[in-house]
């Protein structure tokens, strides 16, 4: 776990640097996806919509934390606007970002299906990048484990979750490269994004020591995970290219 | 594309997708008794003192704001976190409300919080103190001597002292709230 960097007088948070490296890389990848599906007009659209989509998921992602911490956060709400990076959670993030960044393009009248597709293009580089920043960390740590790749942390030896976080994020960016050079629907590729990242918080959740739970001990990011896939399929199921048979 | 089905395809697909998902999601919840699983690691304890895991706590004698001195050896018999902070560091002001929450639930059953202030002076940190409306003591370190012994060369740094006295734990940069409630349950519940 090396949390810090010294740079000088400064102790700079590993984890958060990479964060910020990450929405570097986010947003140039997501102009060149935009740029490439559709010209420099939905590059321009993109480049707009990017800062209210990063708006809507720092609040999403601190609200989704606050809330299911209401314990801690609802005595103390000036927690809300603490600058503290560990406390976001990305099953938030996701979906604040994805409000914002749909309100946006309505307000702007944006094409949202395309800027969607070349948003899910830009995202996963970022998210494996991110990912490693919470090894450095130490957050999103992993349950314990003997597994010959077991990394140590917090006395004992345990699951690499942001290295599977990050494994996964860089499978789901190979399939939608793929599915990129194939022709689609708008909205496609972005859909398939939403199953990658809904089998991610399904199958990964569980090796996580630090889930927010839900009574009964349920994991909440799982039945995020687990209804982002449903409307994706959803979504599939409404398209007429999809669908051999007629609608009814 | 080839995704072509019928719908009665993409309805039995949306079904099989939900009862597999939803039962998983059950299979894999957190049942109560795996919480307190993540054993820390209980070694051998070293002869020297030291900030390390597995060595005896550097014993440190400081006072409050107040004026007050306590004593770290003479609370043995209790879990003990010595916290390094400092009122300008933002990650230690973002934290100390999760060290405060787990201090309320715990202290009854045996938990104290050290809040080691690194060089600041005693007005700054009691303002502090009363404005946030911590509850666990504040300790000054004005000459930075137990910071010095403790390694704390990383605001906030967190050690976990069980009750033999022996640094459990040592957690540099900021704690989550599940760190510290689930490192404070395992310390309280071993045999001192």
């Amino acid at each position: 776990m090396y949390p810090l960097v010294r740079l000088g007088p400064f102790n700079l948070s590993s984890g958060g640097l990479l964060l910020i490296l990450a929405l570097i890389l986010g947003s140039s990848l997501l102009e060149r996806a935009a740029r490439r599906r559709g010209g420099d007009r939905l590059a321009e659209q993109a480049s707009s919509a990017f800062l209210p989509a990063l708006v809507g998921a720092a609040v999403g992602g601190r609200l989704w934390y606050g809330l299911l911490n209401w314990d801690l956060y609802g005595p103390a709400p000036q927690l809300f606007l603490v600058l503290r990076i560990a406390d976001l959670a990305w099953p938030g993030a996701l979906l604040g970002g994805l409000l914002a960044g749909w309100l946006w393009c309505r307000w702007r009248r944006f094409d949202a299906a395309t800027l969607a597709d070349a948003a899910a293009l830009g995202l996963l580089p970022p998210q494996a990048l991110a990912s490693v920043g919470l090894l450095l960390s130490g957050e999103a740590f992993g349950v314990p484990t003997t597994l010959p790749w077991a990394v140590p942390l917090f006395g004992t030896t345990r699951h690499p979750t942001q290295l599977y976080l990050a494994l996964a994020a860089l499978l789901s960016y190979a399939a939608l490269r793929w599915l990129d050079r194939r022709t689609g629907p708008p909205g496609t590729v972005f859909v398939v994004y939403l199953i990658t990242q809904g089998l991610t918080f399904l199958l990964l959740e569980p090796l996580r020591a630090d889930s927010l739970l839900l009574p009964y001990g349920i994991r909440a990011a799982q039945l995020v995970g687990l209804s982002l896939v449903v409307v994706a399929l959803l979504w599939l199921r409404g398209q007429k290219q999809l669908t051999t048979a007629p609608h009814g | 594309m080839s995704f072509a089905a019928g719908r009665a395809q993409w309805n039995l697909l949306l079904v099989i997708v939900l009862l597999v998902g939803g039962l998983f999601i059950i299979a894999t919840r957190v049942q109560p008794e795996t919480v307190a699983a993540s054993a820390l690691s209980r070694s051998p304890v070293a002869d020297t003192p030291a900030p390390q895991e597995n060595h005896p706590a550097p014993d440190f004698t400081l006072s409050d704001p107040g004026g007050a001195t306590v004593q770290l050896s003479a609370l043995r018999g209790q879990v003990v976190l010595v916290n390094v902070w400092a009122t300008w560091c933002p990650p230690c002001r973002a934290e100390m409300p999760m060290i405060d929450a787990a201090y309320a639930q715990y202290r009854d059953q045996g938990f104290t919080v050290l809040a080691v202030n690194q060089r600041e002076d005693g007005r700054s940190v009691a303002a502090y103190m009363a404005q946030t409306g911590l509850s666990f003591p504040a300790l000054l370190d004005r000459d930075g001597a137990v910071s010095a012994a403790y390694r704390a060369n990383v605001l906030p740094s967190s050690f976990f002292i069980d009750r033999a006295g022996v640094v459990r734990a040592v957690y540099r940069g900021p704690m989550s709230r599940g760190v510290i409630a689930g490192t404070v349950e395992q310390l309280l519940a071993e045999e001192p």
